[in-house]
């Protein structure tokens, strides 16, 4: 049975990742689960400098879901490298750093220092963040910000370079083509809904910053959608992320044409999730006779 | 920290809208300490995604067991307020840093707000088998929200409502004020659990007179094993915030920047 995933010239152990923002560096879930049992980590976003984050409240749960605005709080390059690129180095799973930041020269600069500082697996680029230099417009919003963005950052680095979709647009194939076009190695699809509560008893938006990004069960089939809909945009792996729970969530992403996914709120729920996905994925496999993981996708009708 | 799945060995209420909640504790763990919490898998069936914290109100070594004092107020919590002894629970446990020791001579001076009393009762029982001759104070809206205890049988307890219908008349902060009125401020340290505005009340107290003051804070959390970031709140000194679950939930008042 071949679980494994290339991505770029790297091969993953296996299909199930944990998702960036919902994993920490890695050690806070030493104690929970055995990380060696993990296909890929994704890391906490790092930005150049550290950034302390949004004001609160940061995260309140809706029907099914966990709106979230933490604001990208962490210890910038430099204490990435000092207190958790140690522990990550020393993982038997593939290791992506999440990078962001508000610029091109934001993304190419850190990974260029990463790369020469702290350097893990790869990296997964969160385009989902305002630029600066554009009057604050989501540079994942826009093919022609995705495409520089990853050509930068494709420039500077031989290691995989993923880049992780926003649904926030208009259609996401566009934007994905893009960044294949700029050399990414596989893209992430998807990043958190934008979404909104508000109190009616104060008759204010619960999040200090008014909207924030909707994960959990509630997105799933967004998620699915936009896999189905990005895997036949392009040739690159696309890894699905959204929701998934458990092996049958899992399931709807590989056949809708993921190569890889990734756990992310579902962490929070159950530590263990990671696991039962994978066992799911195992039983799926020899239910249907298959020999790969890539075969999967094959399943449904097109 | 550990991730287990225990049966419930008793779950019953102890007054309007509380409920106490003992559940095995695997005697391999290492034991909770008073301050730490648990988070609880909501079951199926309540719509909930999310675990829920709460904090161990005891652990008895000898039963391998600790408890939990809850407030029926969610669909989680109404779940909780109906499962049977026997019934299981999804764990994650014990969370979070512990009160610290009190210091040197003081005397340590507890005061919970409503829910809040479920740490305190841990940390009295600690302090009581110490000889340390803590003081409890205990807050609450009216006498429907205090619970009746052995413990306080054990422990100089003031109650105080809000209404006056039980106890002193006034909030925990006002019966603290009128204790130490008495004579009783001299060598102090206080403990406390309970609503923002009432560790916020105590804090300033605290600052003023010059005596350590620890707090529980409460917050909505994620994950509650310091991945997420979610449930921070606003301290001085690092980078603004510091999350509760794992840099907390007991901080030195003087800490949070208090708003």
């Amino acid at each position: 049975m071949d679980l494994t995933v290339k991505i770029g010239d790297v091969v993953v152990s296996n299909p199930v990742g944990v998702a960036s923002g919902t994993f920490g560096y890695g050690s806070e879930y030493e104690q929970l689960i055995d990380l060696k049992s993990i296909g890929a980590l994704f890391t906490k976003a790092v930005t150049w400098e550290p950034r302390p984050g949004n004001r609160i409240p940061r995260i309140i749960e809706t029907t099914s879901g966990l709106l979230n605005s933490i604001g990208l709080a962490n210890v910038g390059r430099e204490g990435f490298a000092k207190e958790k690129y140690p522990f990550l180095s020393g993982l038997a799973c593939s290791t992506f750093v999440n990078v962001a930041g508000n610029t091109e020269d934001d993304y190419a600069r850190t990974v260029e220092w990463l790369d020469e500082h702290a350097p893990l697996t790869g990296y997964e680029l969160n385009v989902s963040c305002p630029n600066v230099k554009e009057g604050g417009l989501s540079i994942g919003g826009s093919a022609r910000m995705v495409e520089a963005v990853t050509q930068r950052v494709r420039a500077v680095t031989d290691k995989p370079v993923i880049v992780k979709l926003t649904p926030n647009v208009t259609d996401i194939t566009e934007i994905a083509r893009a960044a294949e076009a700029a050399g990414a190695d596989a893209l992430s699809a998807m990043n958190t809904l934008v979404g909104m509560v508000i109190d009616v008893d104060t008759c204010q938006s619960v999040l200090p910053g008014k909207t924030g990004g909707l994960s959990g069960p509630a997105v799933l089939p967004v998620g699915v959608a936009i896999v189905y809909r990005v895997s036949r945009a392009v040739s690159i792996p696309v890894i699905g992320i959204g929701g998934i729970e458990g092996p049958d969530s899992a399931l709807q992403y590989l056949l809708a044409g993921a190569s890889a996914l990734q756990i992310g709120t579902a962490n929070f729920v159950d530590p263990t999730v990671t696991d039962r996905v994978l066992d799911g994925i195992r039983n799926f496999l020899s239910q249907h006779n298959l020999t790969a993981v890539s075969e999967i996708a094959s399943l449904l009708d097109r | 920290m550990e991730h287990f799945s225990t049966p419930i060995v008793h779950n019953a209420p102890i007054c309007e809208r509380y409920h106490v909640m003992k559940l095995g504790w695997p005697p391999q763990f290492a034991p909770p300490l008073p301050g730490q919490f648990l988070t609880i898998q909501p079951p199926p069936g309540t719509g909930a995604l999310l675990r829920r914290p709460f904090a161990v109100s005891d652990y008895d070594p000898l039963l391998s067991q600790i408890e939990i004092v809850y407030e029926r107020r969610g669909s989680v919590t109404s779940h909780l307020a109906a499962c049977r002894p026997g019934e299981s629970l999804d764990i994650l446990a014990p969370l979070g840093k512990a009160f610290p020791e009190p210091t040197g001579s003081a005397r340590p001076v507890l005061l919970a707000g409503g829910i809040g009393m479920g740490p305190m009762f841990f940390l009295a029982t600690s302090l009581l088998s110490r000889d340390t001759n803590p003081v409890l104070i205990l807050g609450a809206r009216d006498s429907t929200l205090i619970p009746d205890l052995p413990l306080f049988e054990r422990i100089d307890t003031i109650i105080a409502t809000d209404d006056g219908s039980r106890g002193f008349h006034g909030t925990s902060i006002d019966a603290l004020h009128s204790f130490e009125a008495d004579g009783n401020d001299m060598n102090v340290e206080y403990f406390a659990c309970g609503p923002m505005p009432m560790l916020q009340a105590l804090a300033v107290h605290a600052e003023q007179t010059s005596r350590k003051c620890w707090v529980s804070i409460e917050q909505t959390m994620g994950c509650a094993v310091g991945a997420c970031m979610g449930c921070v709140i606003p301290v001085h000194g690092g980078n603004g915030y510091a999350r509760v679950c794992t840099e907390g939930p007991i901080f030195d008042s003087q800490e949070i920047a208090w708003t």
